[in-house]
């Protein structure tokens, strides 16, 4: 047989592979299709309420299999969209009514109830008419007595040539032409209902730069006002503290050199820790090596200062974009930060490249695990940042560790 | 001792000017640009350039490019690099070739005025004076359990010889004698495993290359 004829035989296969199991999920869909009629009747009665919530959620997670299937046999991802579900039961229904997508999961619904189950009894009709009749046909004259019924009552080479012969070919014919087209097709439906319309992307899409804008501003209000209080708290008081001192110093030069000299030295000293006080506000701010020397260099820097050995492979990077480099310096900063406080590593992995069009950092350690995002500011100020990129922070982190952070910024200027 | 001093701030530079020409130096030129410093160190031929690391137009490490450049045309020209922030990768790059007459201080130590003046004449003199907050670094970060075994008035002497400084000057700040000092050095040196100290700008490089370890 030819490559051709087994990739075609491997479709059909797999065609009606889709359409049965798709009659399994539509028997399914019946009673969970029941389940919400029944839900919604009783929801009068206060029990109806929370056993609605629930039958949409069963829906739902039907929907979700389905679409994994749809993809799977169209070769593609059929997307999610991701309703808000959180509240009370009555809350979630409230979102859901309003929200047109869990219409057109319910409209999947009712036409996967009626139609999946039926398309898969009659494929197998297909299937069984495909294999025997030529059996019949062969075993017509055995000595079994009555007549077999094929449709018609087969008692004669003439009829047991002409129905079942036919039909079976009819039937093969049919699974291996059309299977593909109509498996192909209840997925294209499935995928037409249950993916995000290009309308539900790009609101979702404005819905999520509204959200990331929103932290990324309330970072920079946060952070401008923890640079205004370290110029003020800090520099500033170490300055009037200066003023002072040389205030001092020049009403008593004459009348207590000594004291004067002491006064000074200490408005001296006082100079001296406003600028150091000031170089270390700077480099909170934006550190001089990352934008002198860029992040590789910046990086490798964080890595030698760090208290916990850093085994640190940095790859080359094509300068990316000053916002990037920063974010990418301040999770690797921060991060580091992490370890040294919190896990009682002795070790640390850090990882810089980028590949293609994306700057990947990660930071592993051998320490004891169990970080956890909503605990401090740490990781919650890393997901922001890489949020606010368009990136994305993931944290694995067992009890016992060891914990690895990863985060990915996208370098598109 | 004649200056070039190539710094774009104006008021630094005219107030690092006055500091060094109460102090007896002759500043010959007082520039704001790289190719200005450079043609300025190919004219005058200084003792000594004073630079600042960050200069236009991109006001990164121009200044330690022109650093490079002049040592390059001139390698027994002096520079004592300013920097409002000190990175060790800086000062091993600087101190990389192993030559002194090279000076990396943080901006903020002009203001311990004799302690800037002495730092001049040293590395003016092919010394080496390295910023005390690259070498406190250097110390703190090292992983080495060899710095451990040093006793704490080693480890000072340590960080004095690392920034550059002579044993009598050593001597001084730690209020020893200087064969106290001599002592300890070679204590130092022995713990270490280093080649035993020369007493010059050497002694320091080795000093440096083993704490950048």
């Amino acid at each position: 047989m030819t490559t051709s004829g087994t990739g075609t035989i491997r479709r059909a296969g797999q065609a009606t592979a889709y359409l049965l199991r798709g009659g399994v999920t539509g028997v399914t869909a019946v009673g969970a299709l029941l389940l919400l009629v029944v839900a919604a009747a009783l929801c009068p009665v206060l029990i109806g309420v929370p056993l609605l919530a629930r039958a949409v959620r069963g829906g739902r997670s039907l929907a979700a299999g389905e679409r994994r299937r749809a993809g799977l046999l169209l070769g593609e991802v059929v997307p999610r969209h991701d309703l808000e579900s959180s509240g009370s039961s009555f809350a979630q229904l409230r979102t859901l009514t309003r929200d047109p997508a869990a219409w057109r999961d319910l409209a999947w619904l009712v036409l996967h109830a009626v139609t999946a189950a039926p398309l898969a009894v009659c494929w197998l009709a297909l299937w069984v008419c495909a294999v025997l009749a030529p059996f019949v046909t062969m075993l017509w004259w055995a000595p079994s007595g009555a007549p077999i019924d094929f449709f018609v009552p087969i008692d004669s080479w003439s009829r047991a040539s002409a129905v079942p012969l036919p039909v079976a070919a009819g039937s093969a014919a049919l699974l291996i032409v059309a299977g593909p087209v109509v498996a192909s097709a209840q997925a294209r439906v499935c995928r037409a209902l249950l993916a995000p319309s290009a309308r539900d992307r790009l609101t979702a899409r404005v819905e999520q730069l509204s959200s990331t804008r929103a932290a990324a501003l309330d970072a920079h209000a946060l952070e401008l006002r923890r640079i205004e209080r370290d110029l003020h708290d800090g520099i500033q008081a170490h300055l009037v503290a200066v003023a002072i001192k040389l205030g001092l110093a020049q009403r008593q030069r004459r009348a207590d050199p000594d004291a004067a000299d002491n006064l000074v030295e200490g408005a001296h000293a006082g100079v001296e820790h406003a600028l150091t006080t000031l170089r270390e506000v700077v480099r909170t701010i934006y550190p001089p090596i990352l934008a002198d020397r860029g992040l590789a260099e910046a990086v490798r820097t964080l890595a030698a200062e760090s208290p916990v050995p850093v085994r640190a492979s940095i790859g080359a990077l094509a300068r990316p974009p000053a916002a990037v480099e920063s974010a990418a310096y301040f999770v690797v900063a921060e991060a580091l930060t992490n370890v040294v406080k919190h896990s009682g590593a002795t070790e640390i992995t850090l990882s810089l490249d980028q590949g293609g069009d994306r700057l990947v950092v990660e930071v592993s350690d051998n320490g004891c695990g169990g970080a956890d995002p909503s605990a401090g500011t740490g990781l919650a100020g890393m997901t922001d940042r890489a949020a606010a990129l368009d990136g994305r922070m993931t944290l694995r982190s067992p009890a016992g560790g060891p914990t690895t952070v990863r985060v990915e910024l996208p370098c598109v200027s | 001792m004649r200056v070039v001093i190539a710094e774009d701030n104006v008021l630094l530079q005219e107030g690092l000017g006055l500091l060094l020409a109460t102090a007896g130096f002759e500043v010959v030129a007082a520039v704001d640009r790289v190719d200005e410093f450079l043609a300025a160190v190919d004219h005058h031929r200084p003792d000594i350039a004073l630079v600042d690391i960050r200069l236009p137009p991109t006001f990164a490490d121009e200044g330690l490019r022109a650093v490079r450049a002049a040592r390059r045309t001139h390698p027994d020209l002096p520079v004592l690099v300013l920097s409002q922030y000190v990175e060790r990768a800086y000062a091993a790059e600087l101190l990389g070739d192993g030559r002194g007459g090279i000076g990396y201080l943080l901006k903020d130590r002009v203001s311990r005025v004799d302690d800037f003046l002495d730092a001049m004449r040293r590395v003016a003199a092919g010394g080496t004076a390295v910023d005390p907050l690259v070498i406190s670094r250097l110390v703190a970060d090292h992983r080495s359990s060899r710095l451990d075994e040093l006793s704490p008035r080693e480890r000072e002497v340590l960080a004095l010889m690392a920034e550059g400084h002579t044993n009598s000057t050593i001597a001084t700040r730690l209020y020893v004698t200087e064969r106290a000092v001599h002592k300890h050095v070679s204590n130092i040196f022995a713990k270490l495993d280093l080649p035993p100290d020369d007493g010059s700008h050497r002694r320091v490089s080795a000093v440096l290359a083993y704490l950048g370890r």
